[in-house]
């Protein structure tokens, strides 16, 4: 029951495209991912068992960001306080700035009854956290670094990243810097001697913050899918999709900032006067930096620099979720294995007996739900490359051939990145896998 | 002659861009000497973007007023001068493309009135609210 025509629905000659088929889906307004019932029901599940361990991450990203800050042993970074579970998200419950999810504002309960009981048991957190019987919350962090060192994406749309390396962002963290470490001589002292060492951990919490700010929205966008499904409102990918763009649209405008609170106090090192946005400062980098960038897996590319495998250049990084092979998911040197644990926790009843009827069922879930997952994300993207067309050109249904095929360009210019020959982009992009049902 | 905010307010084609002003606080900024190019987007251009994004730059103003500090450009640039430039530097900081082959475009929005004088500057009146990017 795949919905895709093979004639165009615009006015303009058809694309000659290798992914004409694709092109002519965007342009009638659908995603990259097929329409069926099955990508459907797949994607809203697996956003739902993202969004759970994506409400711890954004909580504690917030917390390293604002709290931990400069600890120079974090040793408890991941334990989360009671005060930073309670919460308020922005975009859920009763005082929400914009009610996204109609659920509550603080933890979710299926993250806060996992926290207590784990795969194991009811004990105090540090066990938890010894036997390993936790959220992987390194795999936030994976995010933060891939972003961090990406930076320099999108100027000058993007200004948080300049404004790092501005005399402005220096004074602000100078301020908080001295404040944090006032109690600490041995601390100060090497502050001194090394404030660049110091100054660039800053940049880096401000990326914890980026980041924190970002999940903070997706996470009740995730959870509102999976109840509107839930309830039958979706009738296909492309309602899933345009879900997904209004959303992105409606908190376009949220502040990026940085606050840092010491003893009592808080430090403005990004205030939110600086006029940073979600989709300009934190949605947009994101995207290119954790969906098509990232790092080489270790496990699947050698870094000799006689070898050649990994690009000099990082504009050629192709080792995000749209390239990444989900097979070796469970194996050494495959960093997405931690995201794959963490949803396994709080996968959708009708999910697990999805995959019990394929593959090696129970035995490999990890796998399976793995390209799920690479399916939602090309839907995600899809919404993204949808929601910059509604932005800076034109509507599907525009009456000027001009602008029609401006559109088409946009969209063969963003599937382009999957047809690039060089080191082996082509064979690495998942595109042509997602069309075929029997890509699991 | 009228300065570009007296020009908008005296208007109704401009309640939303009017309220949007005076709510980001650039109200004495676009009555200054400049002299400023405005891009201004009617009611309708405000109405086509989707639930919620107003809702909530109103909610944030400083971001607010970041998007429209694009619908602005230093110096007082016609029609014409628009054409020779082909892309020009907004007050936010980010480029704005003009075509001007056929009809007059300004990024993905069509001026629907050209080279409206005024004391500190020149208006051209768009269909569709433009963003950075």
């Amino acid at each position: 029951m795949v919905q895709t025509s093979d004639k165009p629905t615009t006015k303009i000659p058809p694309s000659k495209h290798e992914f004409a088929e694709i092109i002519h889906r965007l342009e009638a307004g659908g995603s990259m991912l097929p329409d069926t019932p099955e990508n459907l029901m797949q994607i809203i599940g697996i956003y739902k068992a993202y969004a759970v361990p994506m409400d711890f991450y954004w909580r504690d990203l917030l917390y390293i960001a604002e709290r931990v800050f400069l600890d120079p042993l974090p040793a408890f970074k991941y334990f989360l306080p009671q005060e930073y579970l309670d919460l308020h998200n922005h975009y859920a419950g009763d005082d929400a700035d914009l009610r996204i999810w109609r659920g509550v504002a603080t933890a979710h309960p299926e993250l806060l009854a996992f926290m207590e009981k784990g795969e194991t048991t009811k004990m105090p957190k540090i066990f938890h956290h010894l036997f390993h019987d936790r959220i992987n919350m390194e795999f936030a962090e994976a995010c933060m670094q891939a972003m961090l060192w990406h930076r320099k994406m999108y100027a000058p749309v993007n200004q948080f990243d300049a404004y790092l390396d501005s005399e402005e962002y220096k004074a602000n963290a100078d301020k908080a810097i001295k404040a944090y470490f006032r109690k600490n001589p041995l601390m100060s002292g090497l502050y001194k001697l090394f404030p660049d060492m110091f100054l660039e951990q800053c940049r880096m919490m401000s990326y914890y913050s980026n980041l924190g700010l970002f999940w903070e929205v997706m996470a009740p966008v995730f959870f509102e899918m999976s109840d509107i499904y839930d309830e039958g409102g979706f009738k296909g990918v492309p309602d899933a999709m345009n879900f997904l763009i209004n959303g992105i649209f409606a908190i376009a405008g949220r502040p990026i900032y940085h606050h840092v609170y010491i003893d009592g106090e808080c430090y403005e090192i990004i205030p939110k006067s600086k006029g940073f946005t979600w989709l300009y400062e934190a949605a947009l980098p994101y995207v290119e930096a954790v969906f098509y960038r990232t790092a080489p897996f270790r496990g699947t590319k050698s870094y000799n620099a006689q070898a050649g495998q990994v690009p000099a250049d990082q504009k050629d990084f192709h080792y995000g979720i749209l390239y990444a092979d989900v097979f070796p998911v469970g194996t050494a040197g495959i960093p997405p294995t931690l995201l794959m644990q963490d949803m396994l926790h709080f996968l959708p009843q009708y999910l697990v007996d999805y995959y019990q009827e394929y593959c090696r069922g129970e035995e490999d879930i990890l796998i399976q739900l793995g390209i799920t997952f690479q399916r939602s994300m090309y839907n995600v993207t899809s919404a993204v490359i949808q929601a910059l067309r509604t932005a800076l050109l034109y509507p599907l249904d525009d009456e000027n051939p001009k602008h029609l095929q401006a559109n088409r360009e946009f969209f063969e210019m963003q599937l382009n990145r999957f047809t690039r020959t060089d080191y082996n982009m082509r064979d690495a992009a998942r595109l042509w896998d997602i069309q075929r049902q029997d890509y699991r | 002659m009228a300065d570009i905010v007296d020009i908008a307010v005296s208007n109704d084609a401009f309640k939303t861009l009017v309220a949007a002003v005076s709510a980001a606080g650039l109200v004495e900024t676009l009555k200054s000497p400049g002299p400023f190019t405005v891009f201004a987007p009617t009611d309708e251009a405000f109405a086509k973007l989707p639930p919620g994004t107003i809702t909530t730059l109103l909610q944030n103003i400083p971001q607010l007023a970041r998007i429209l500090t694009y619908h602005v450009v230093p110096g007082k640039l016609t029609k014409a001068d628009l054409a020779k430039l082909g892309t020009v530097t907004s007050v936010e900081g980010s480029p704005i493309k003009i075509n001007c082959e056929d009809g007059f475009e300004v990024k993905n929005a069509t001026v629907l009135a050209a080279d409206i004088d005024a004391d500190n500057g020149v208006i051209h009146v768009i269909d569709t609210v433009i963003l950075m990017g």
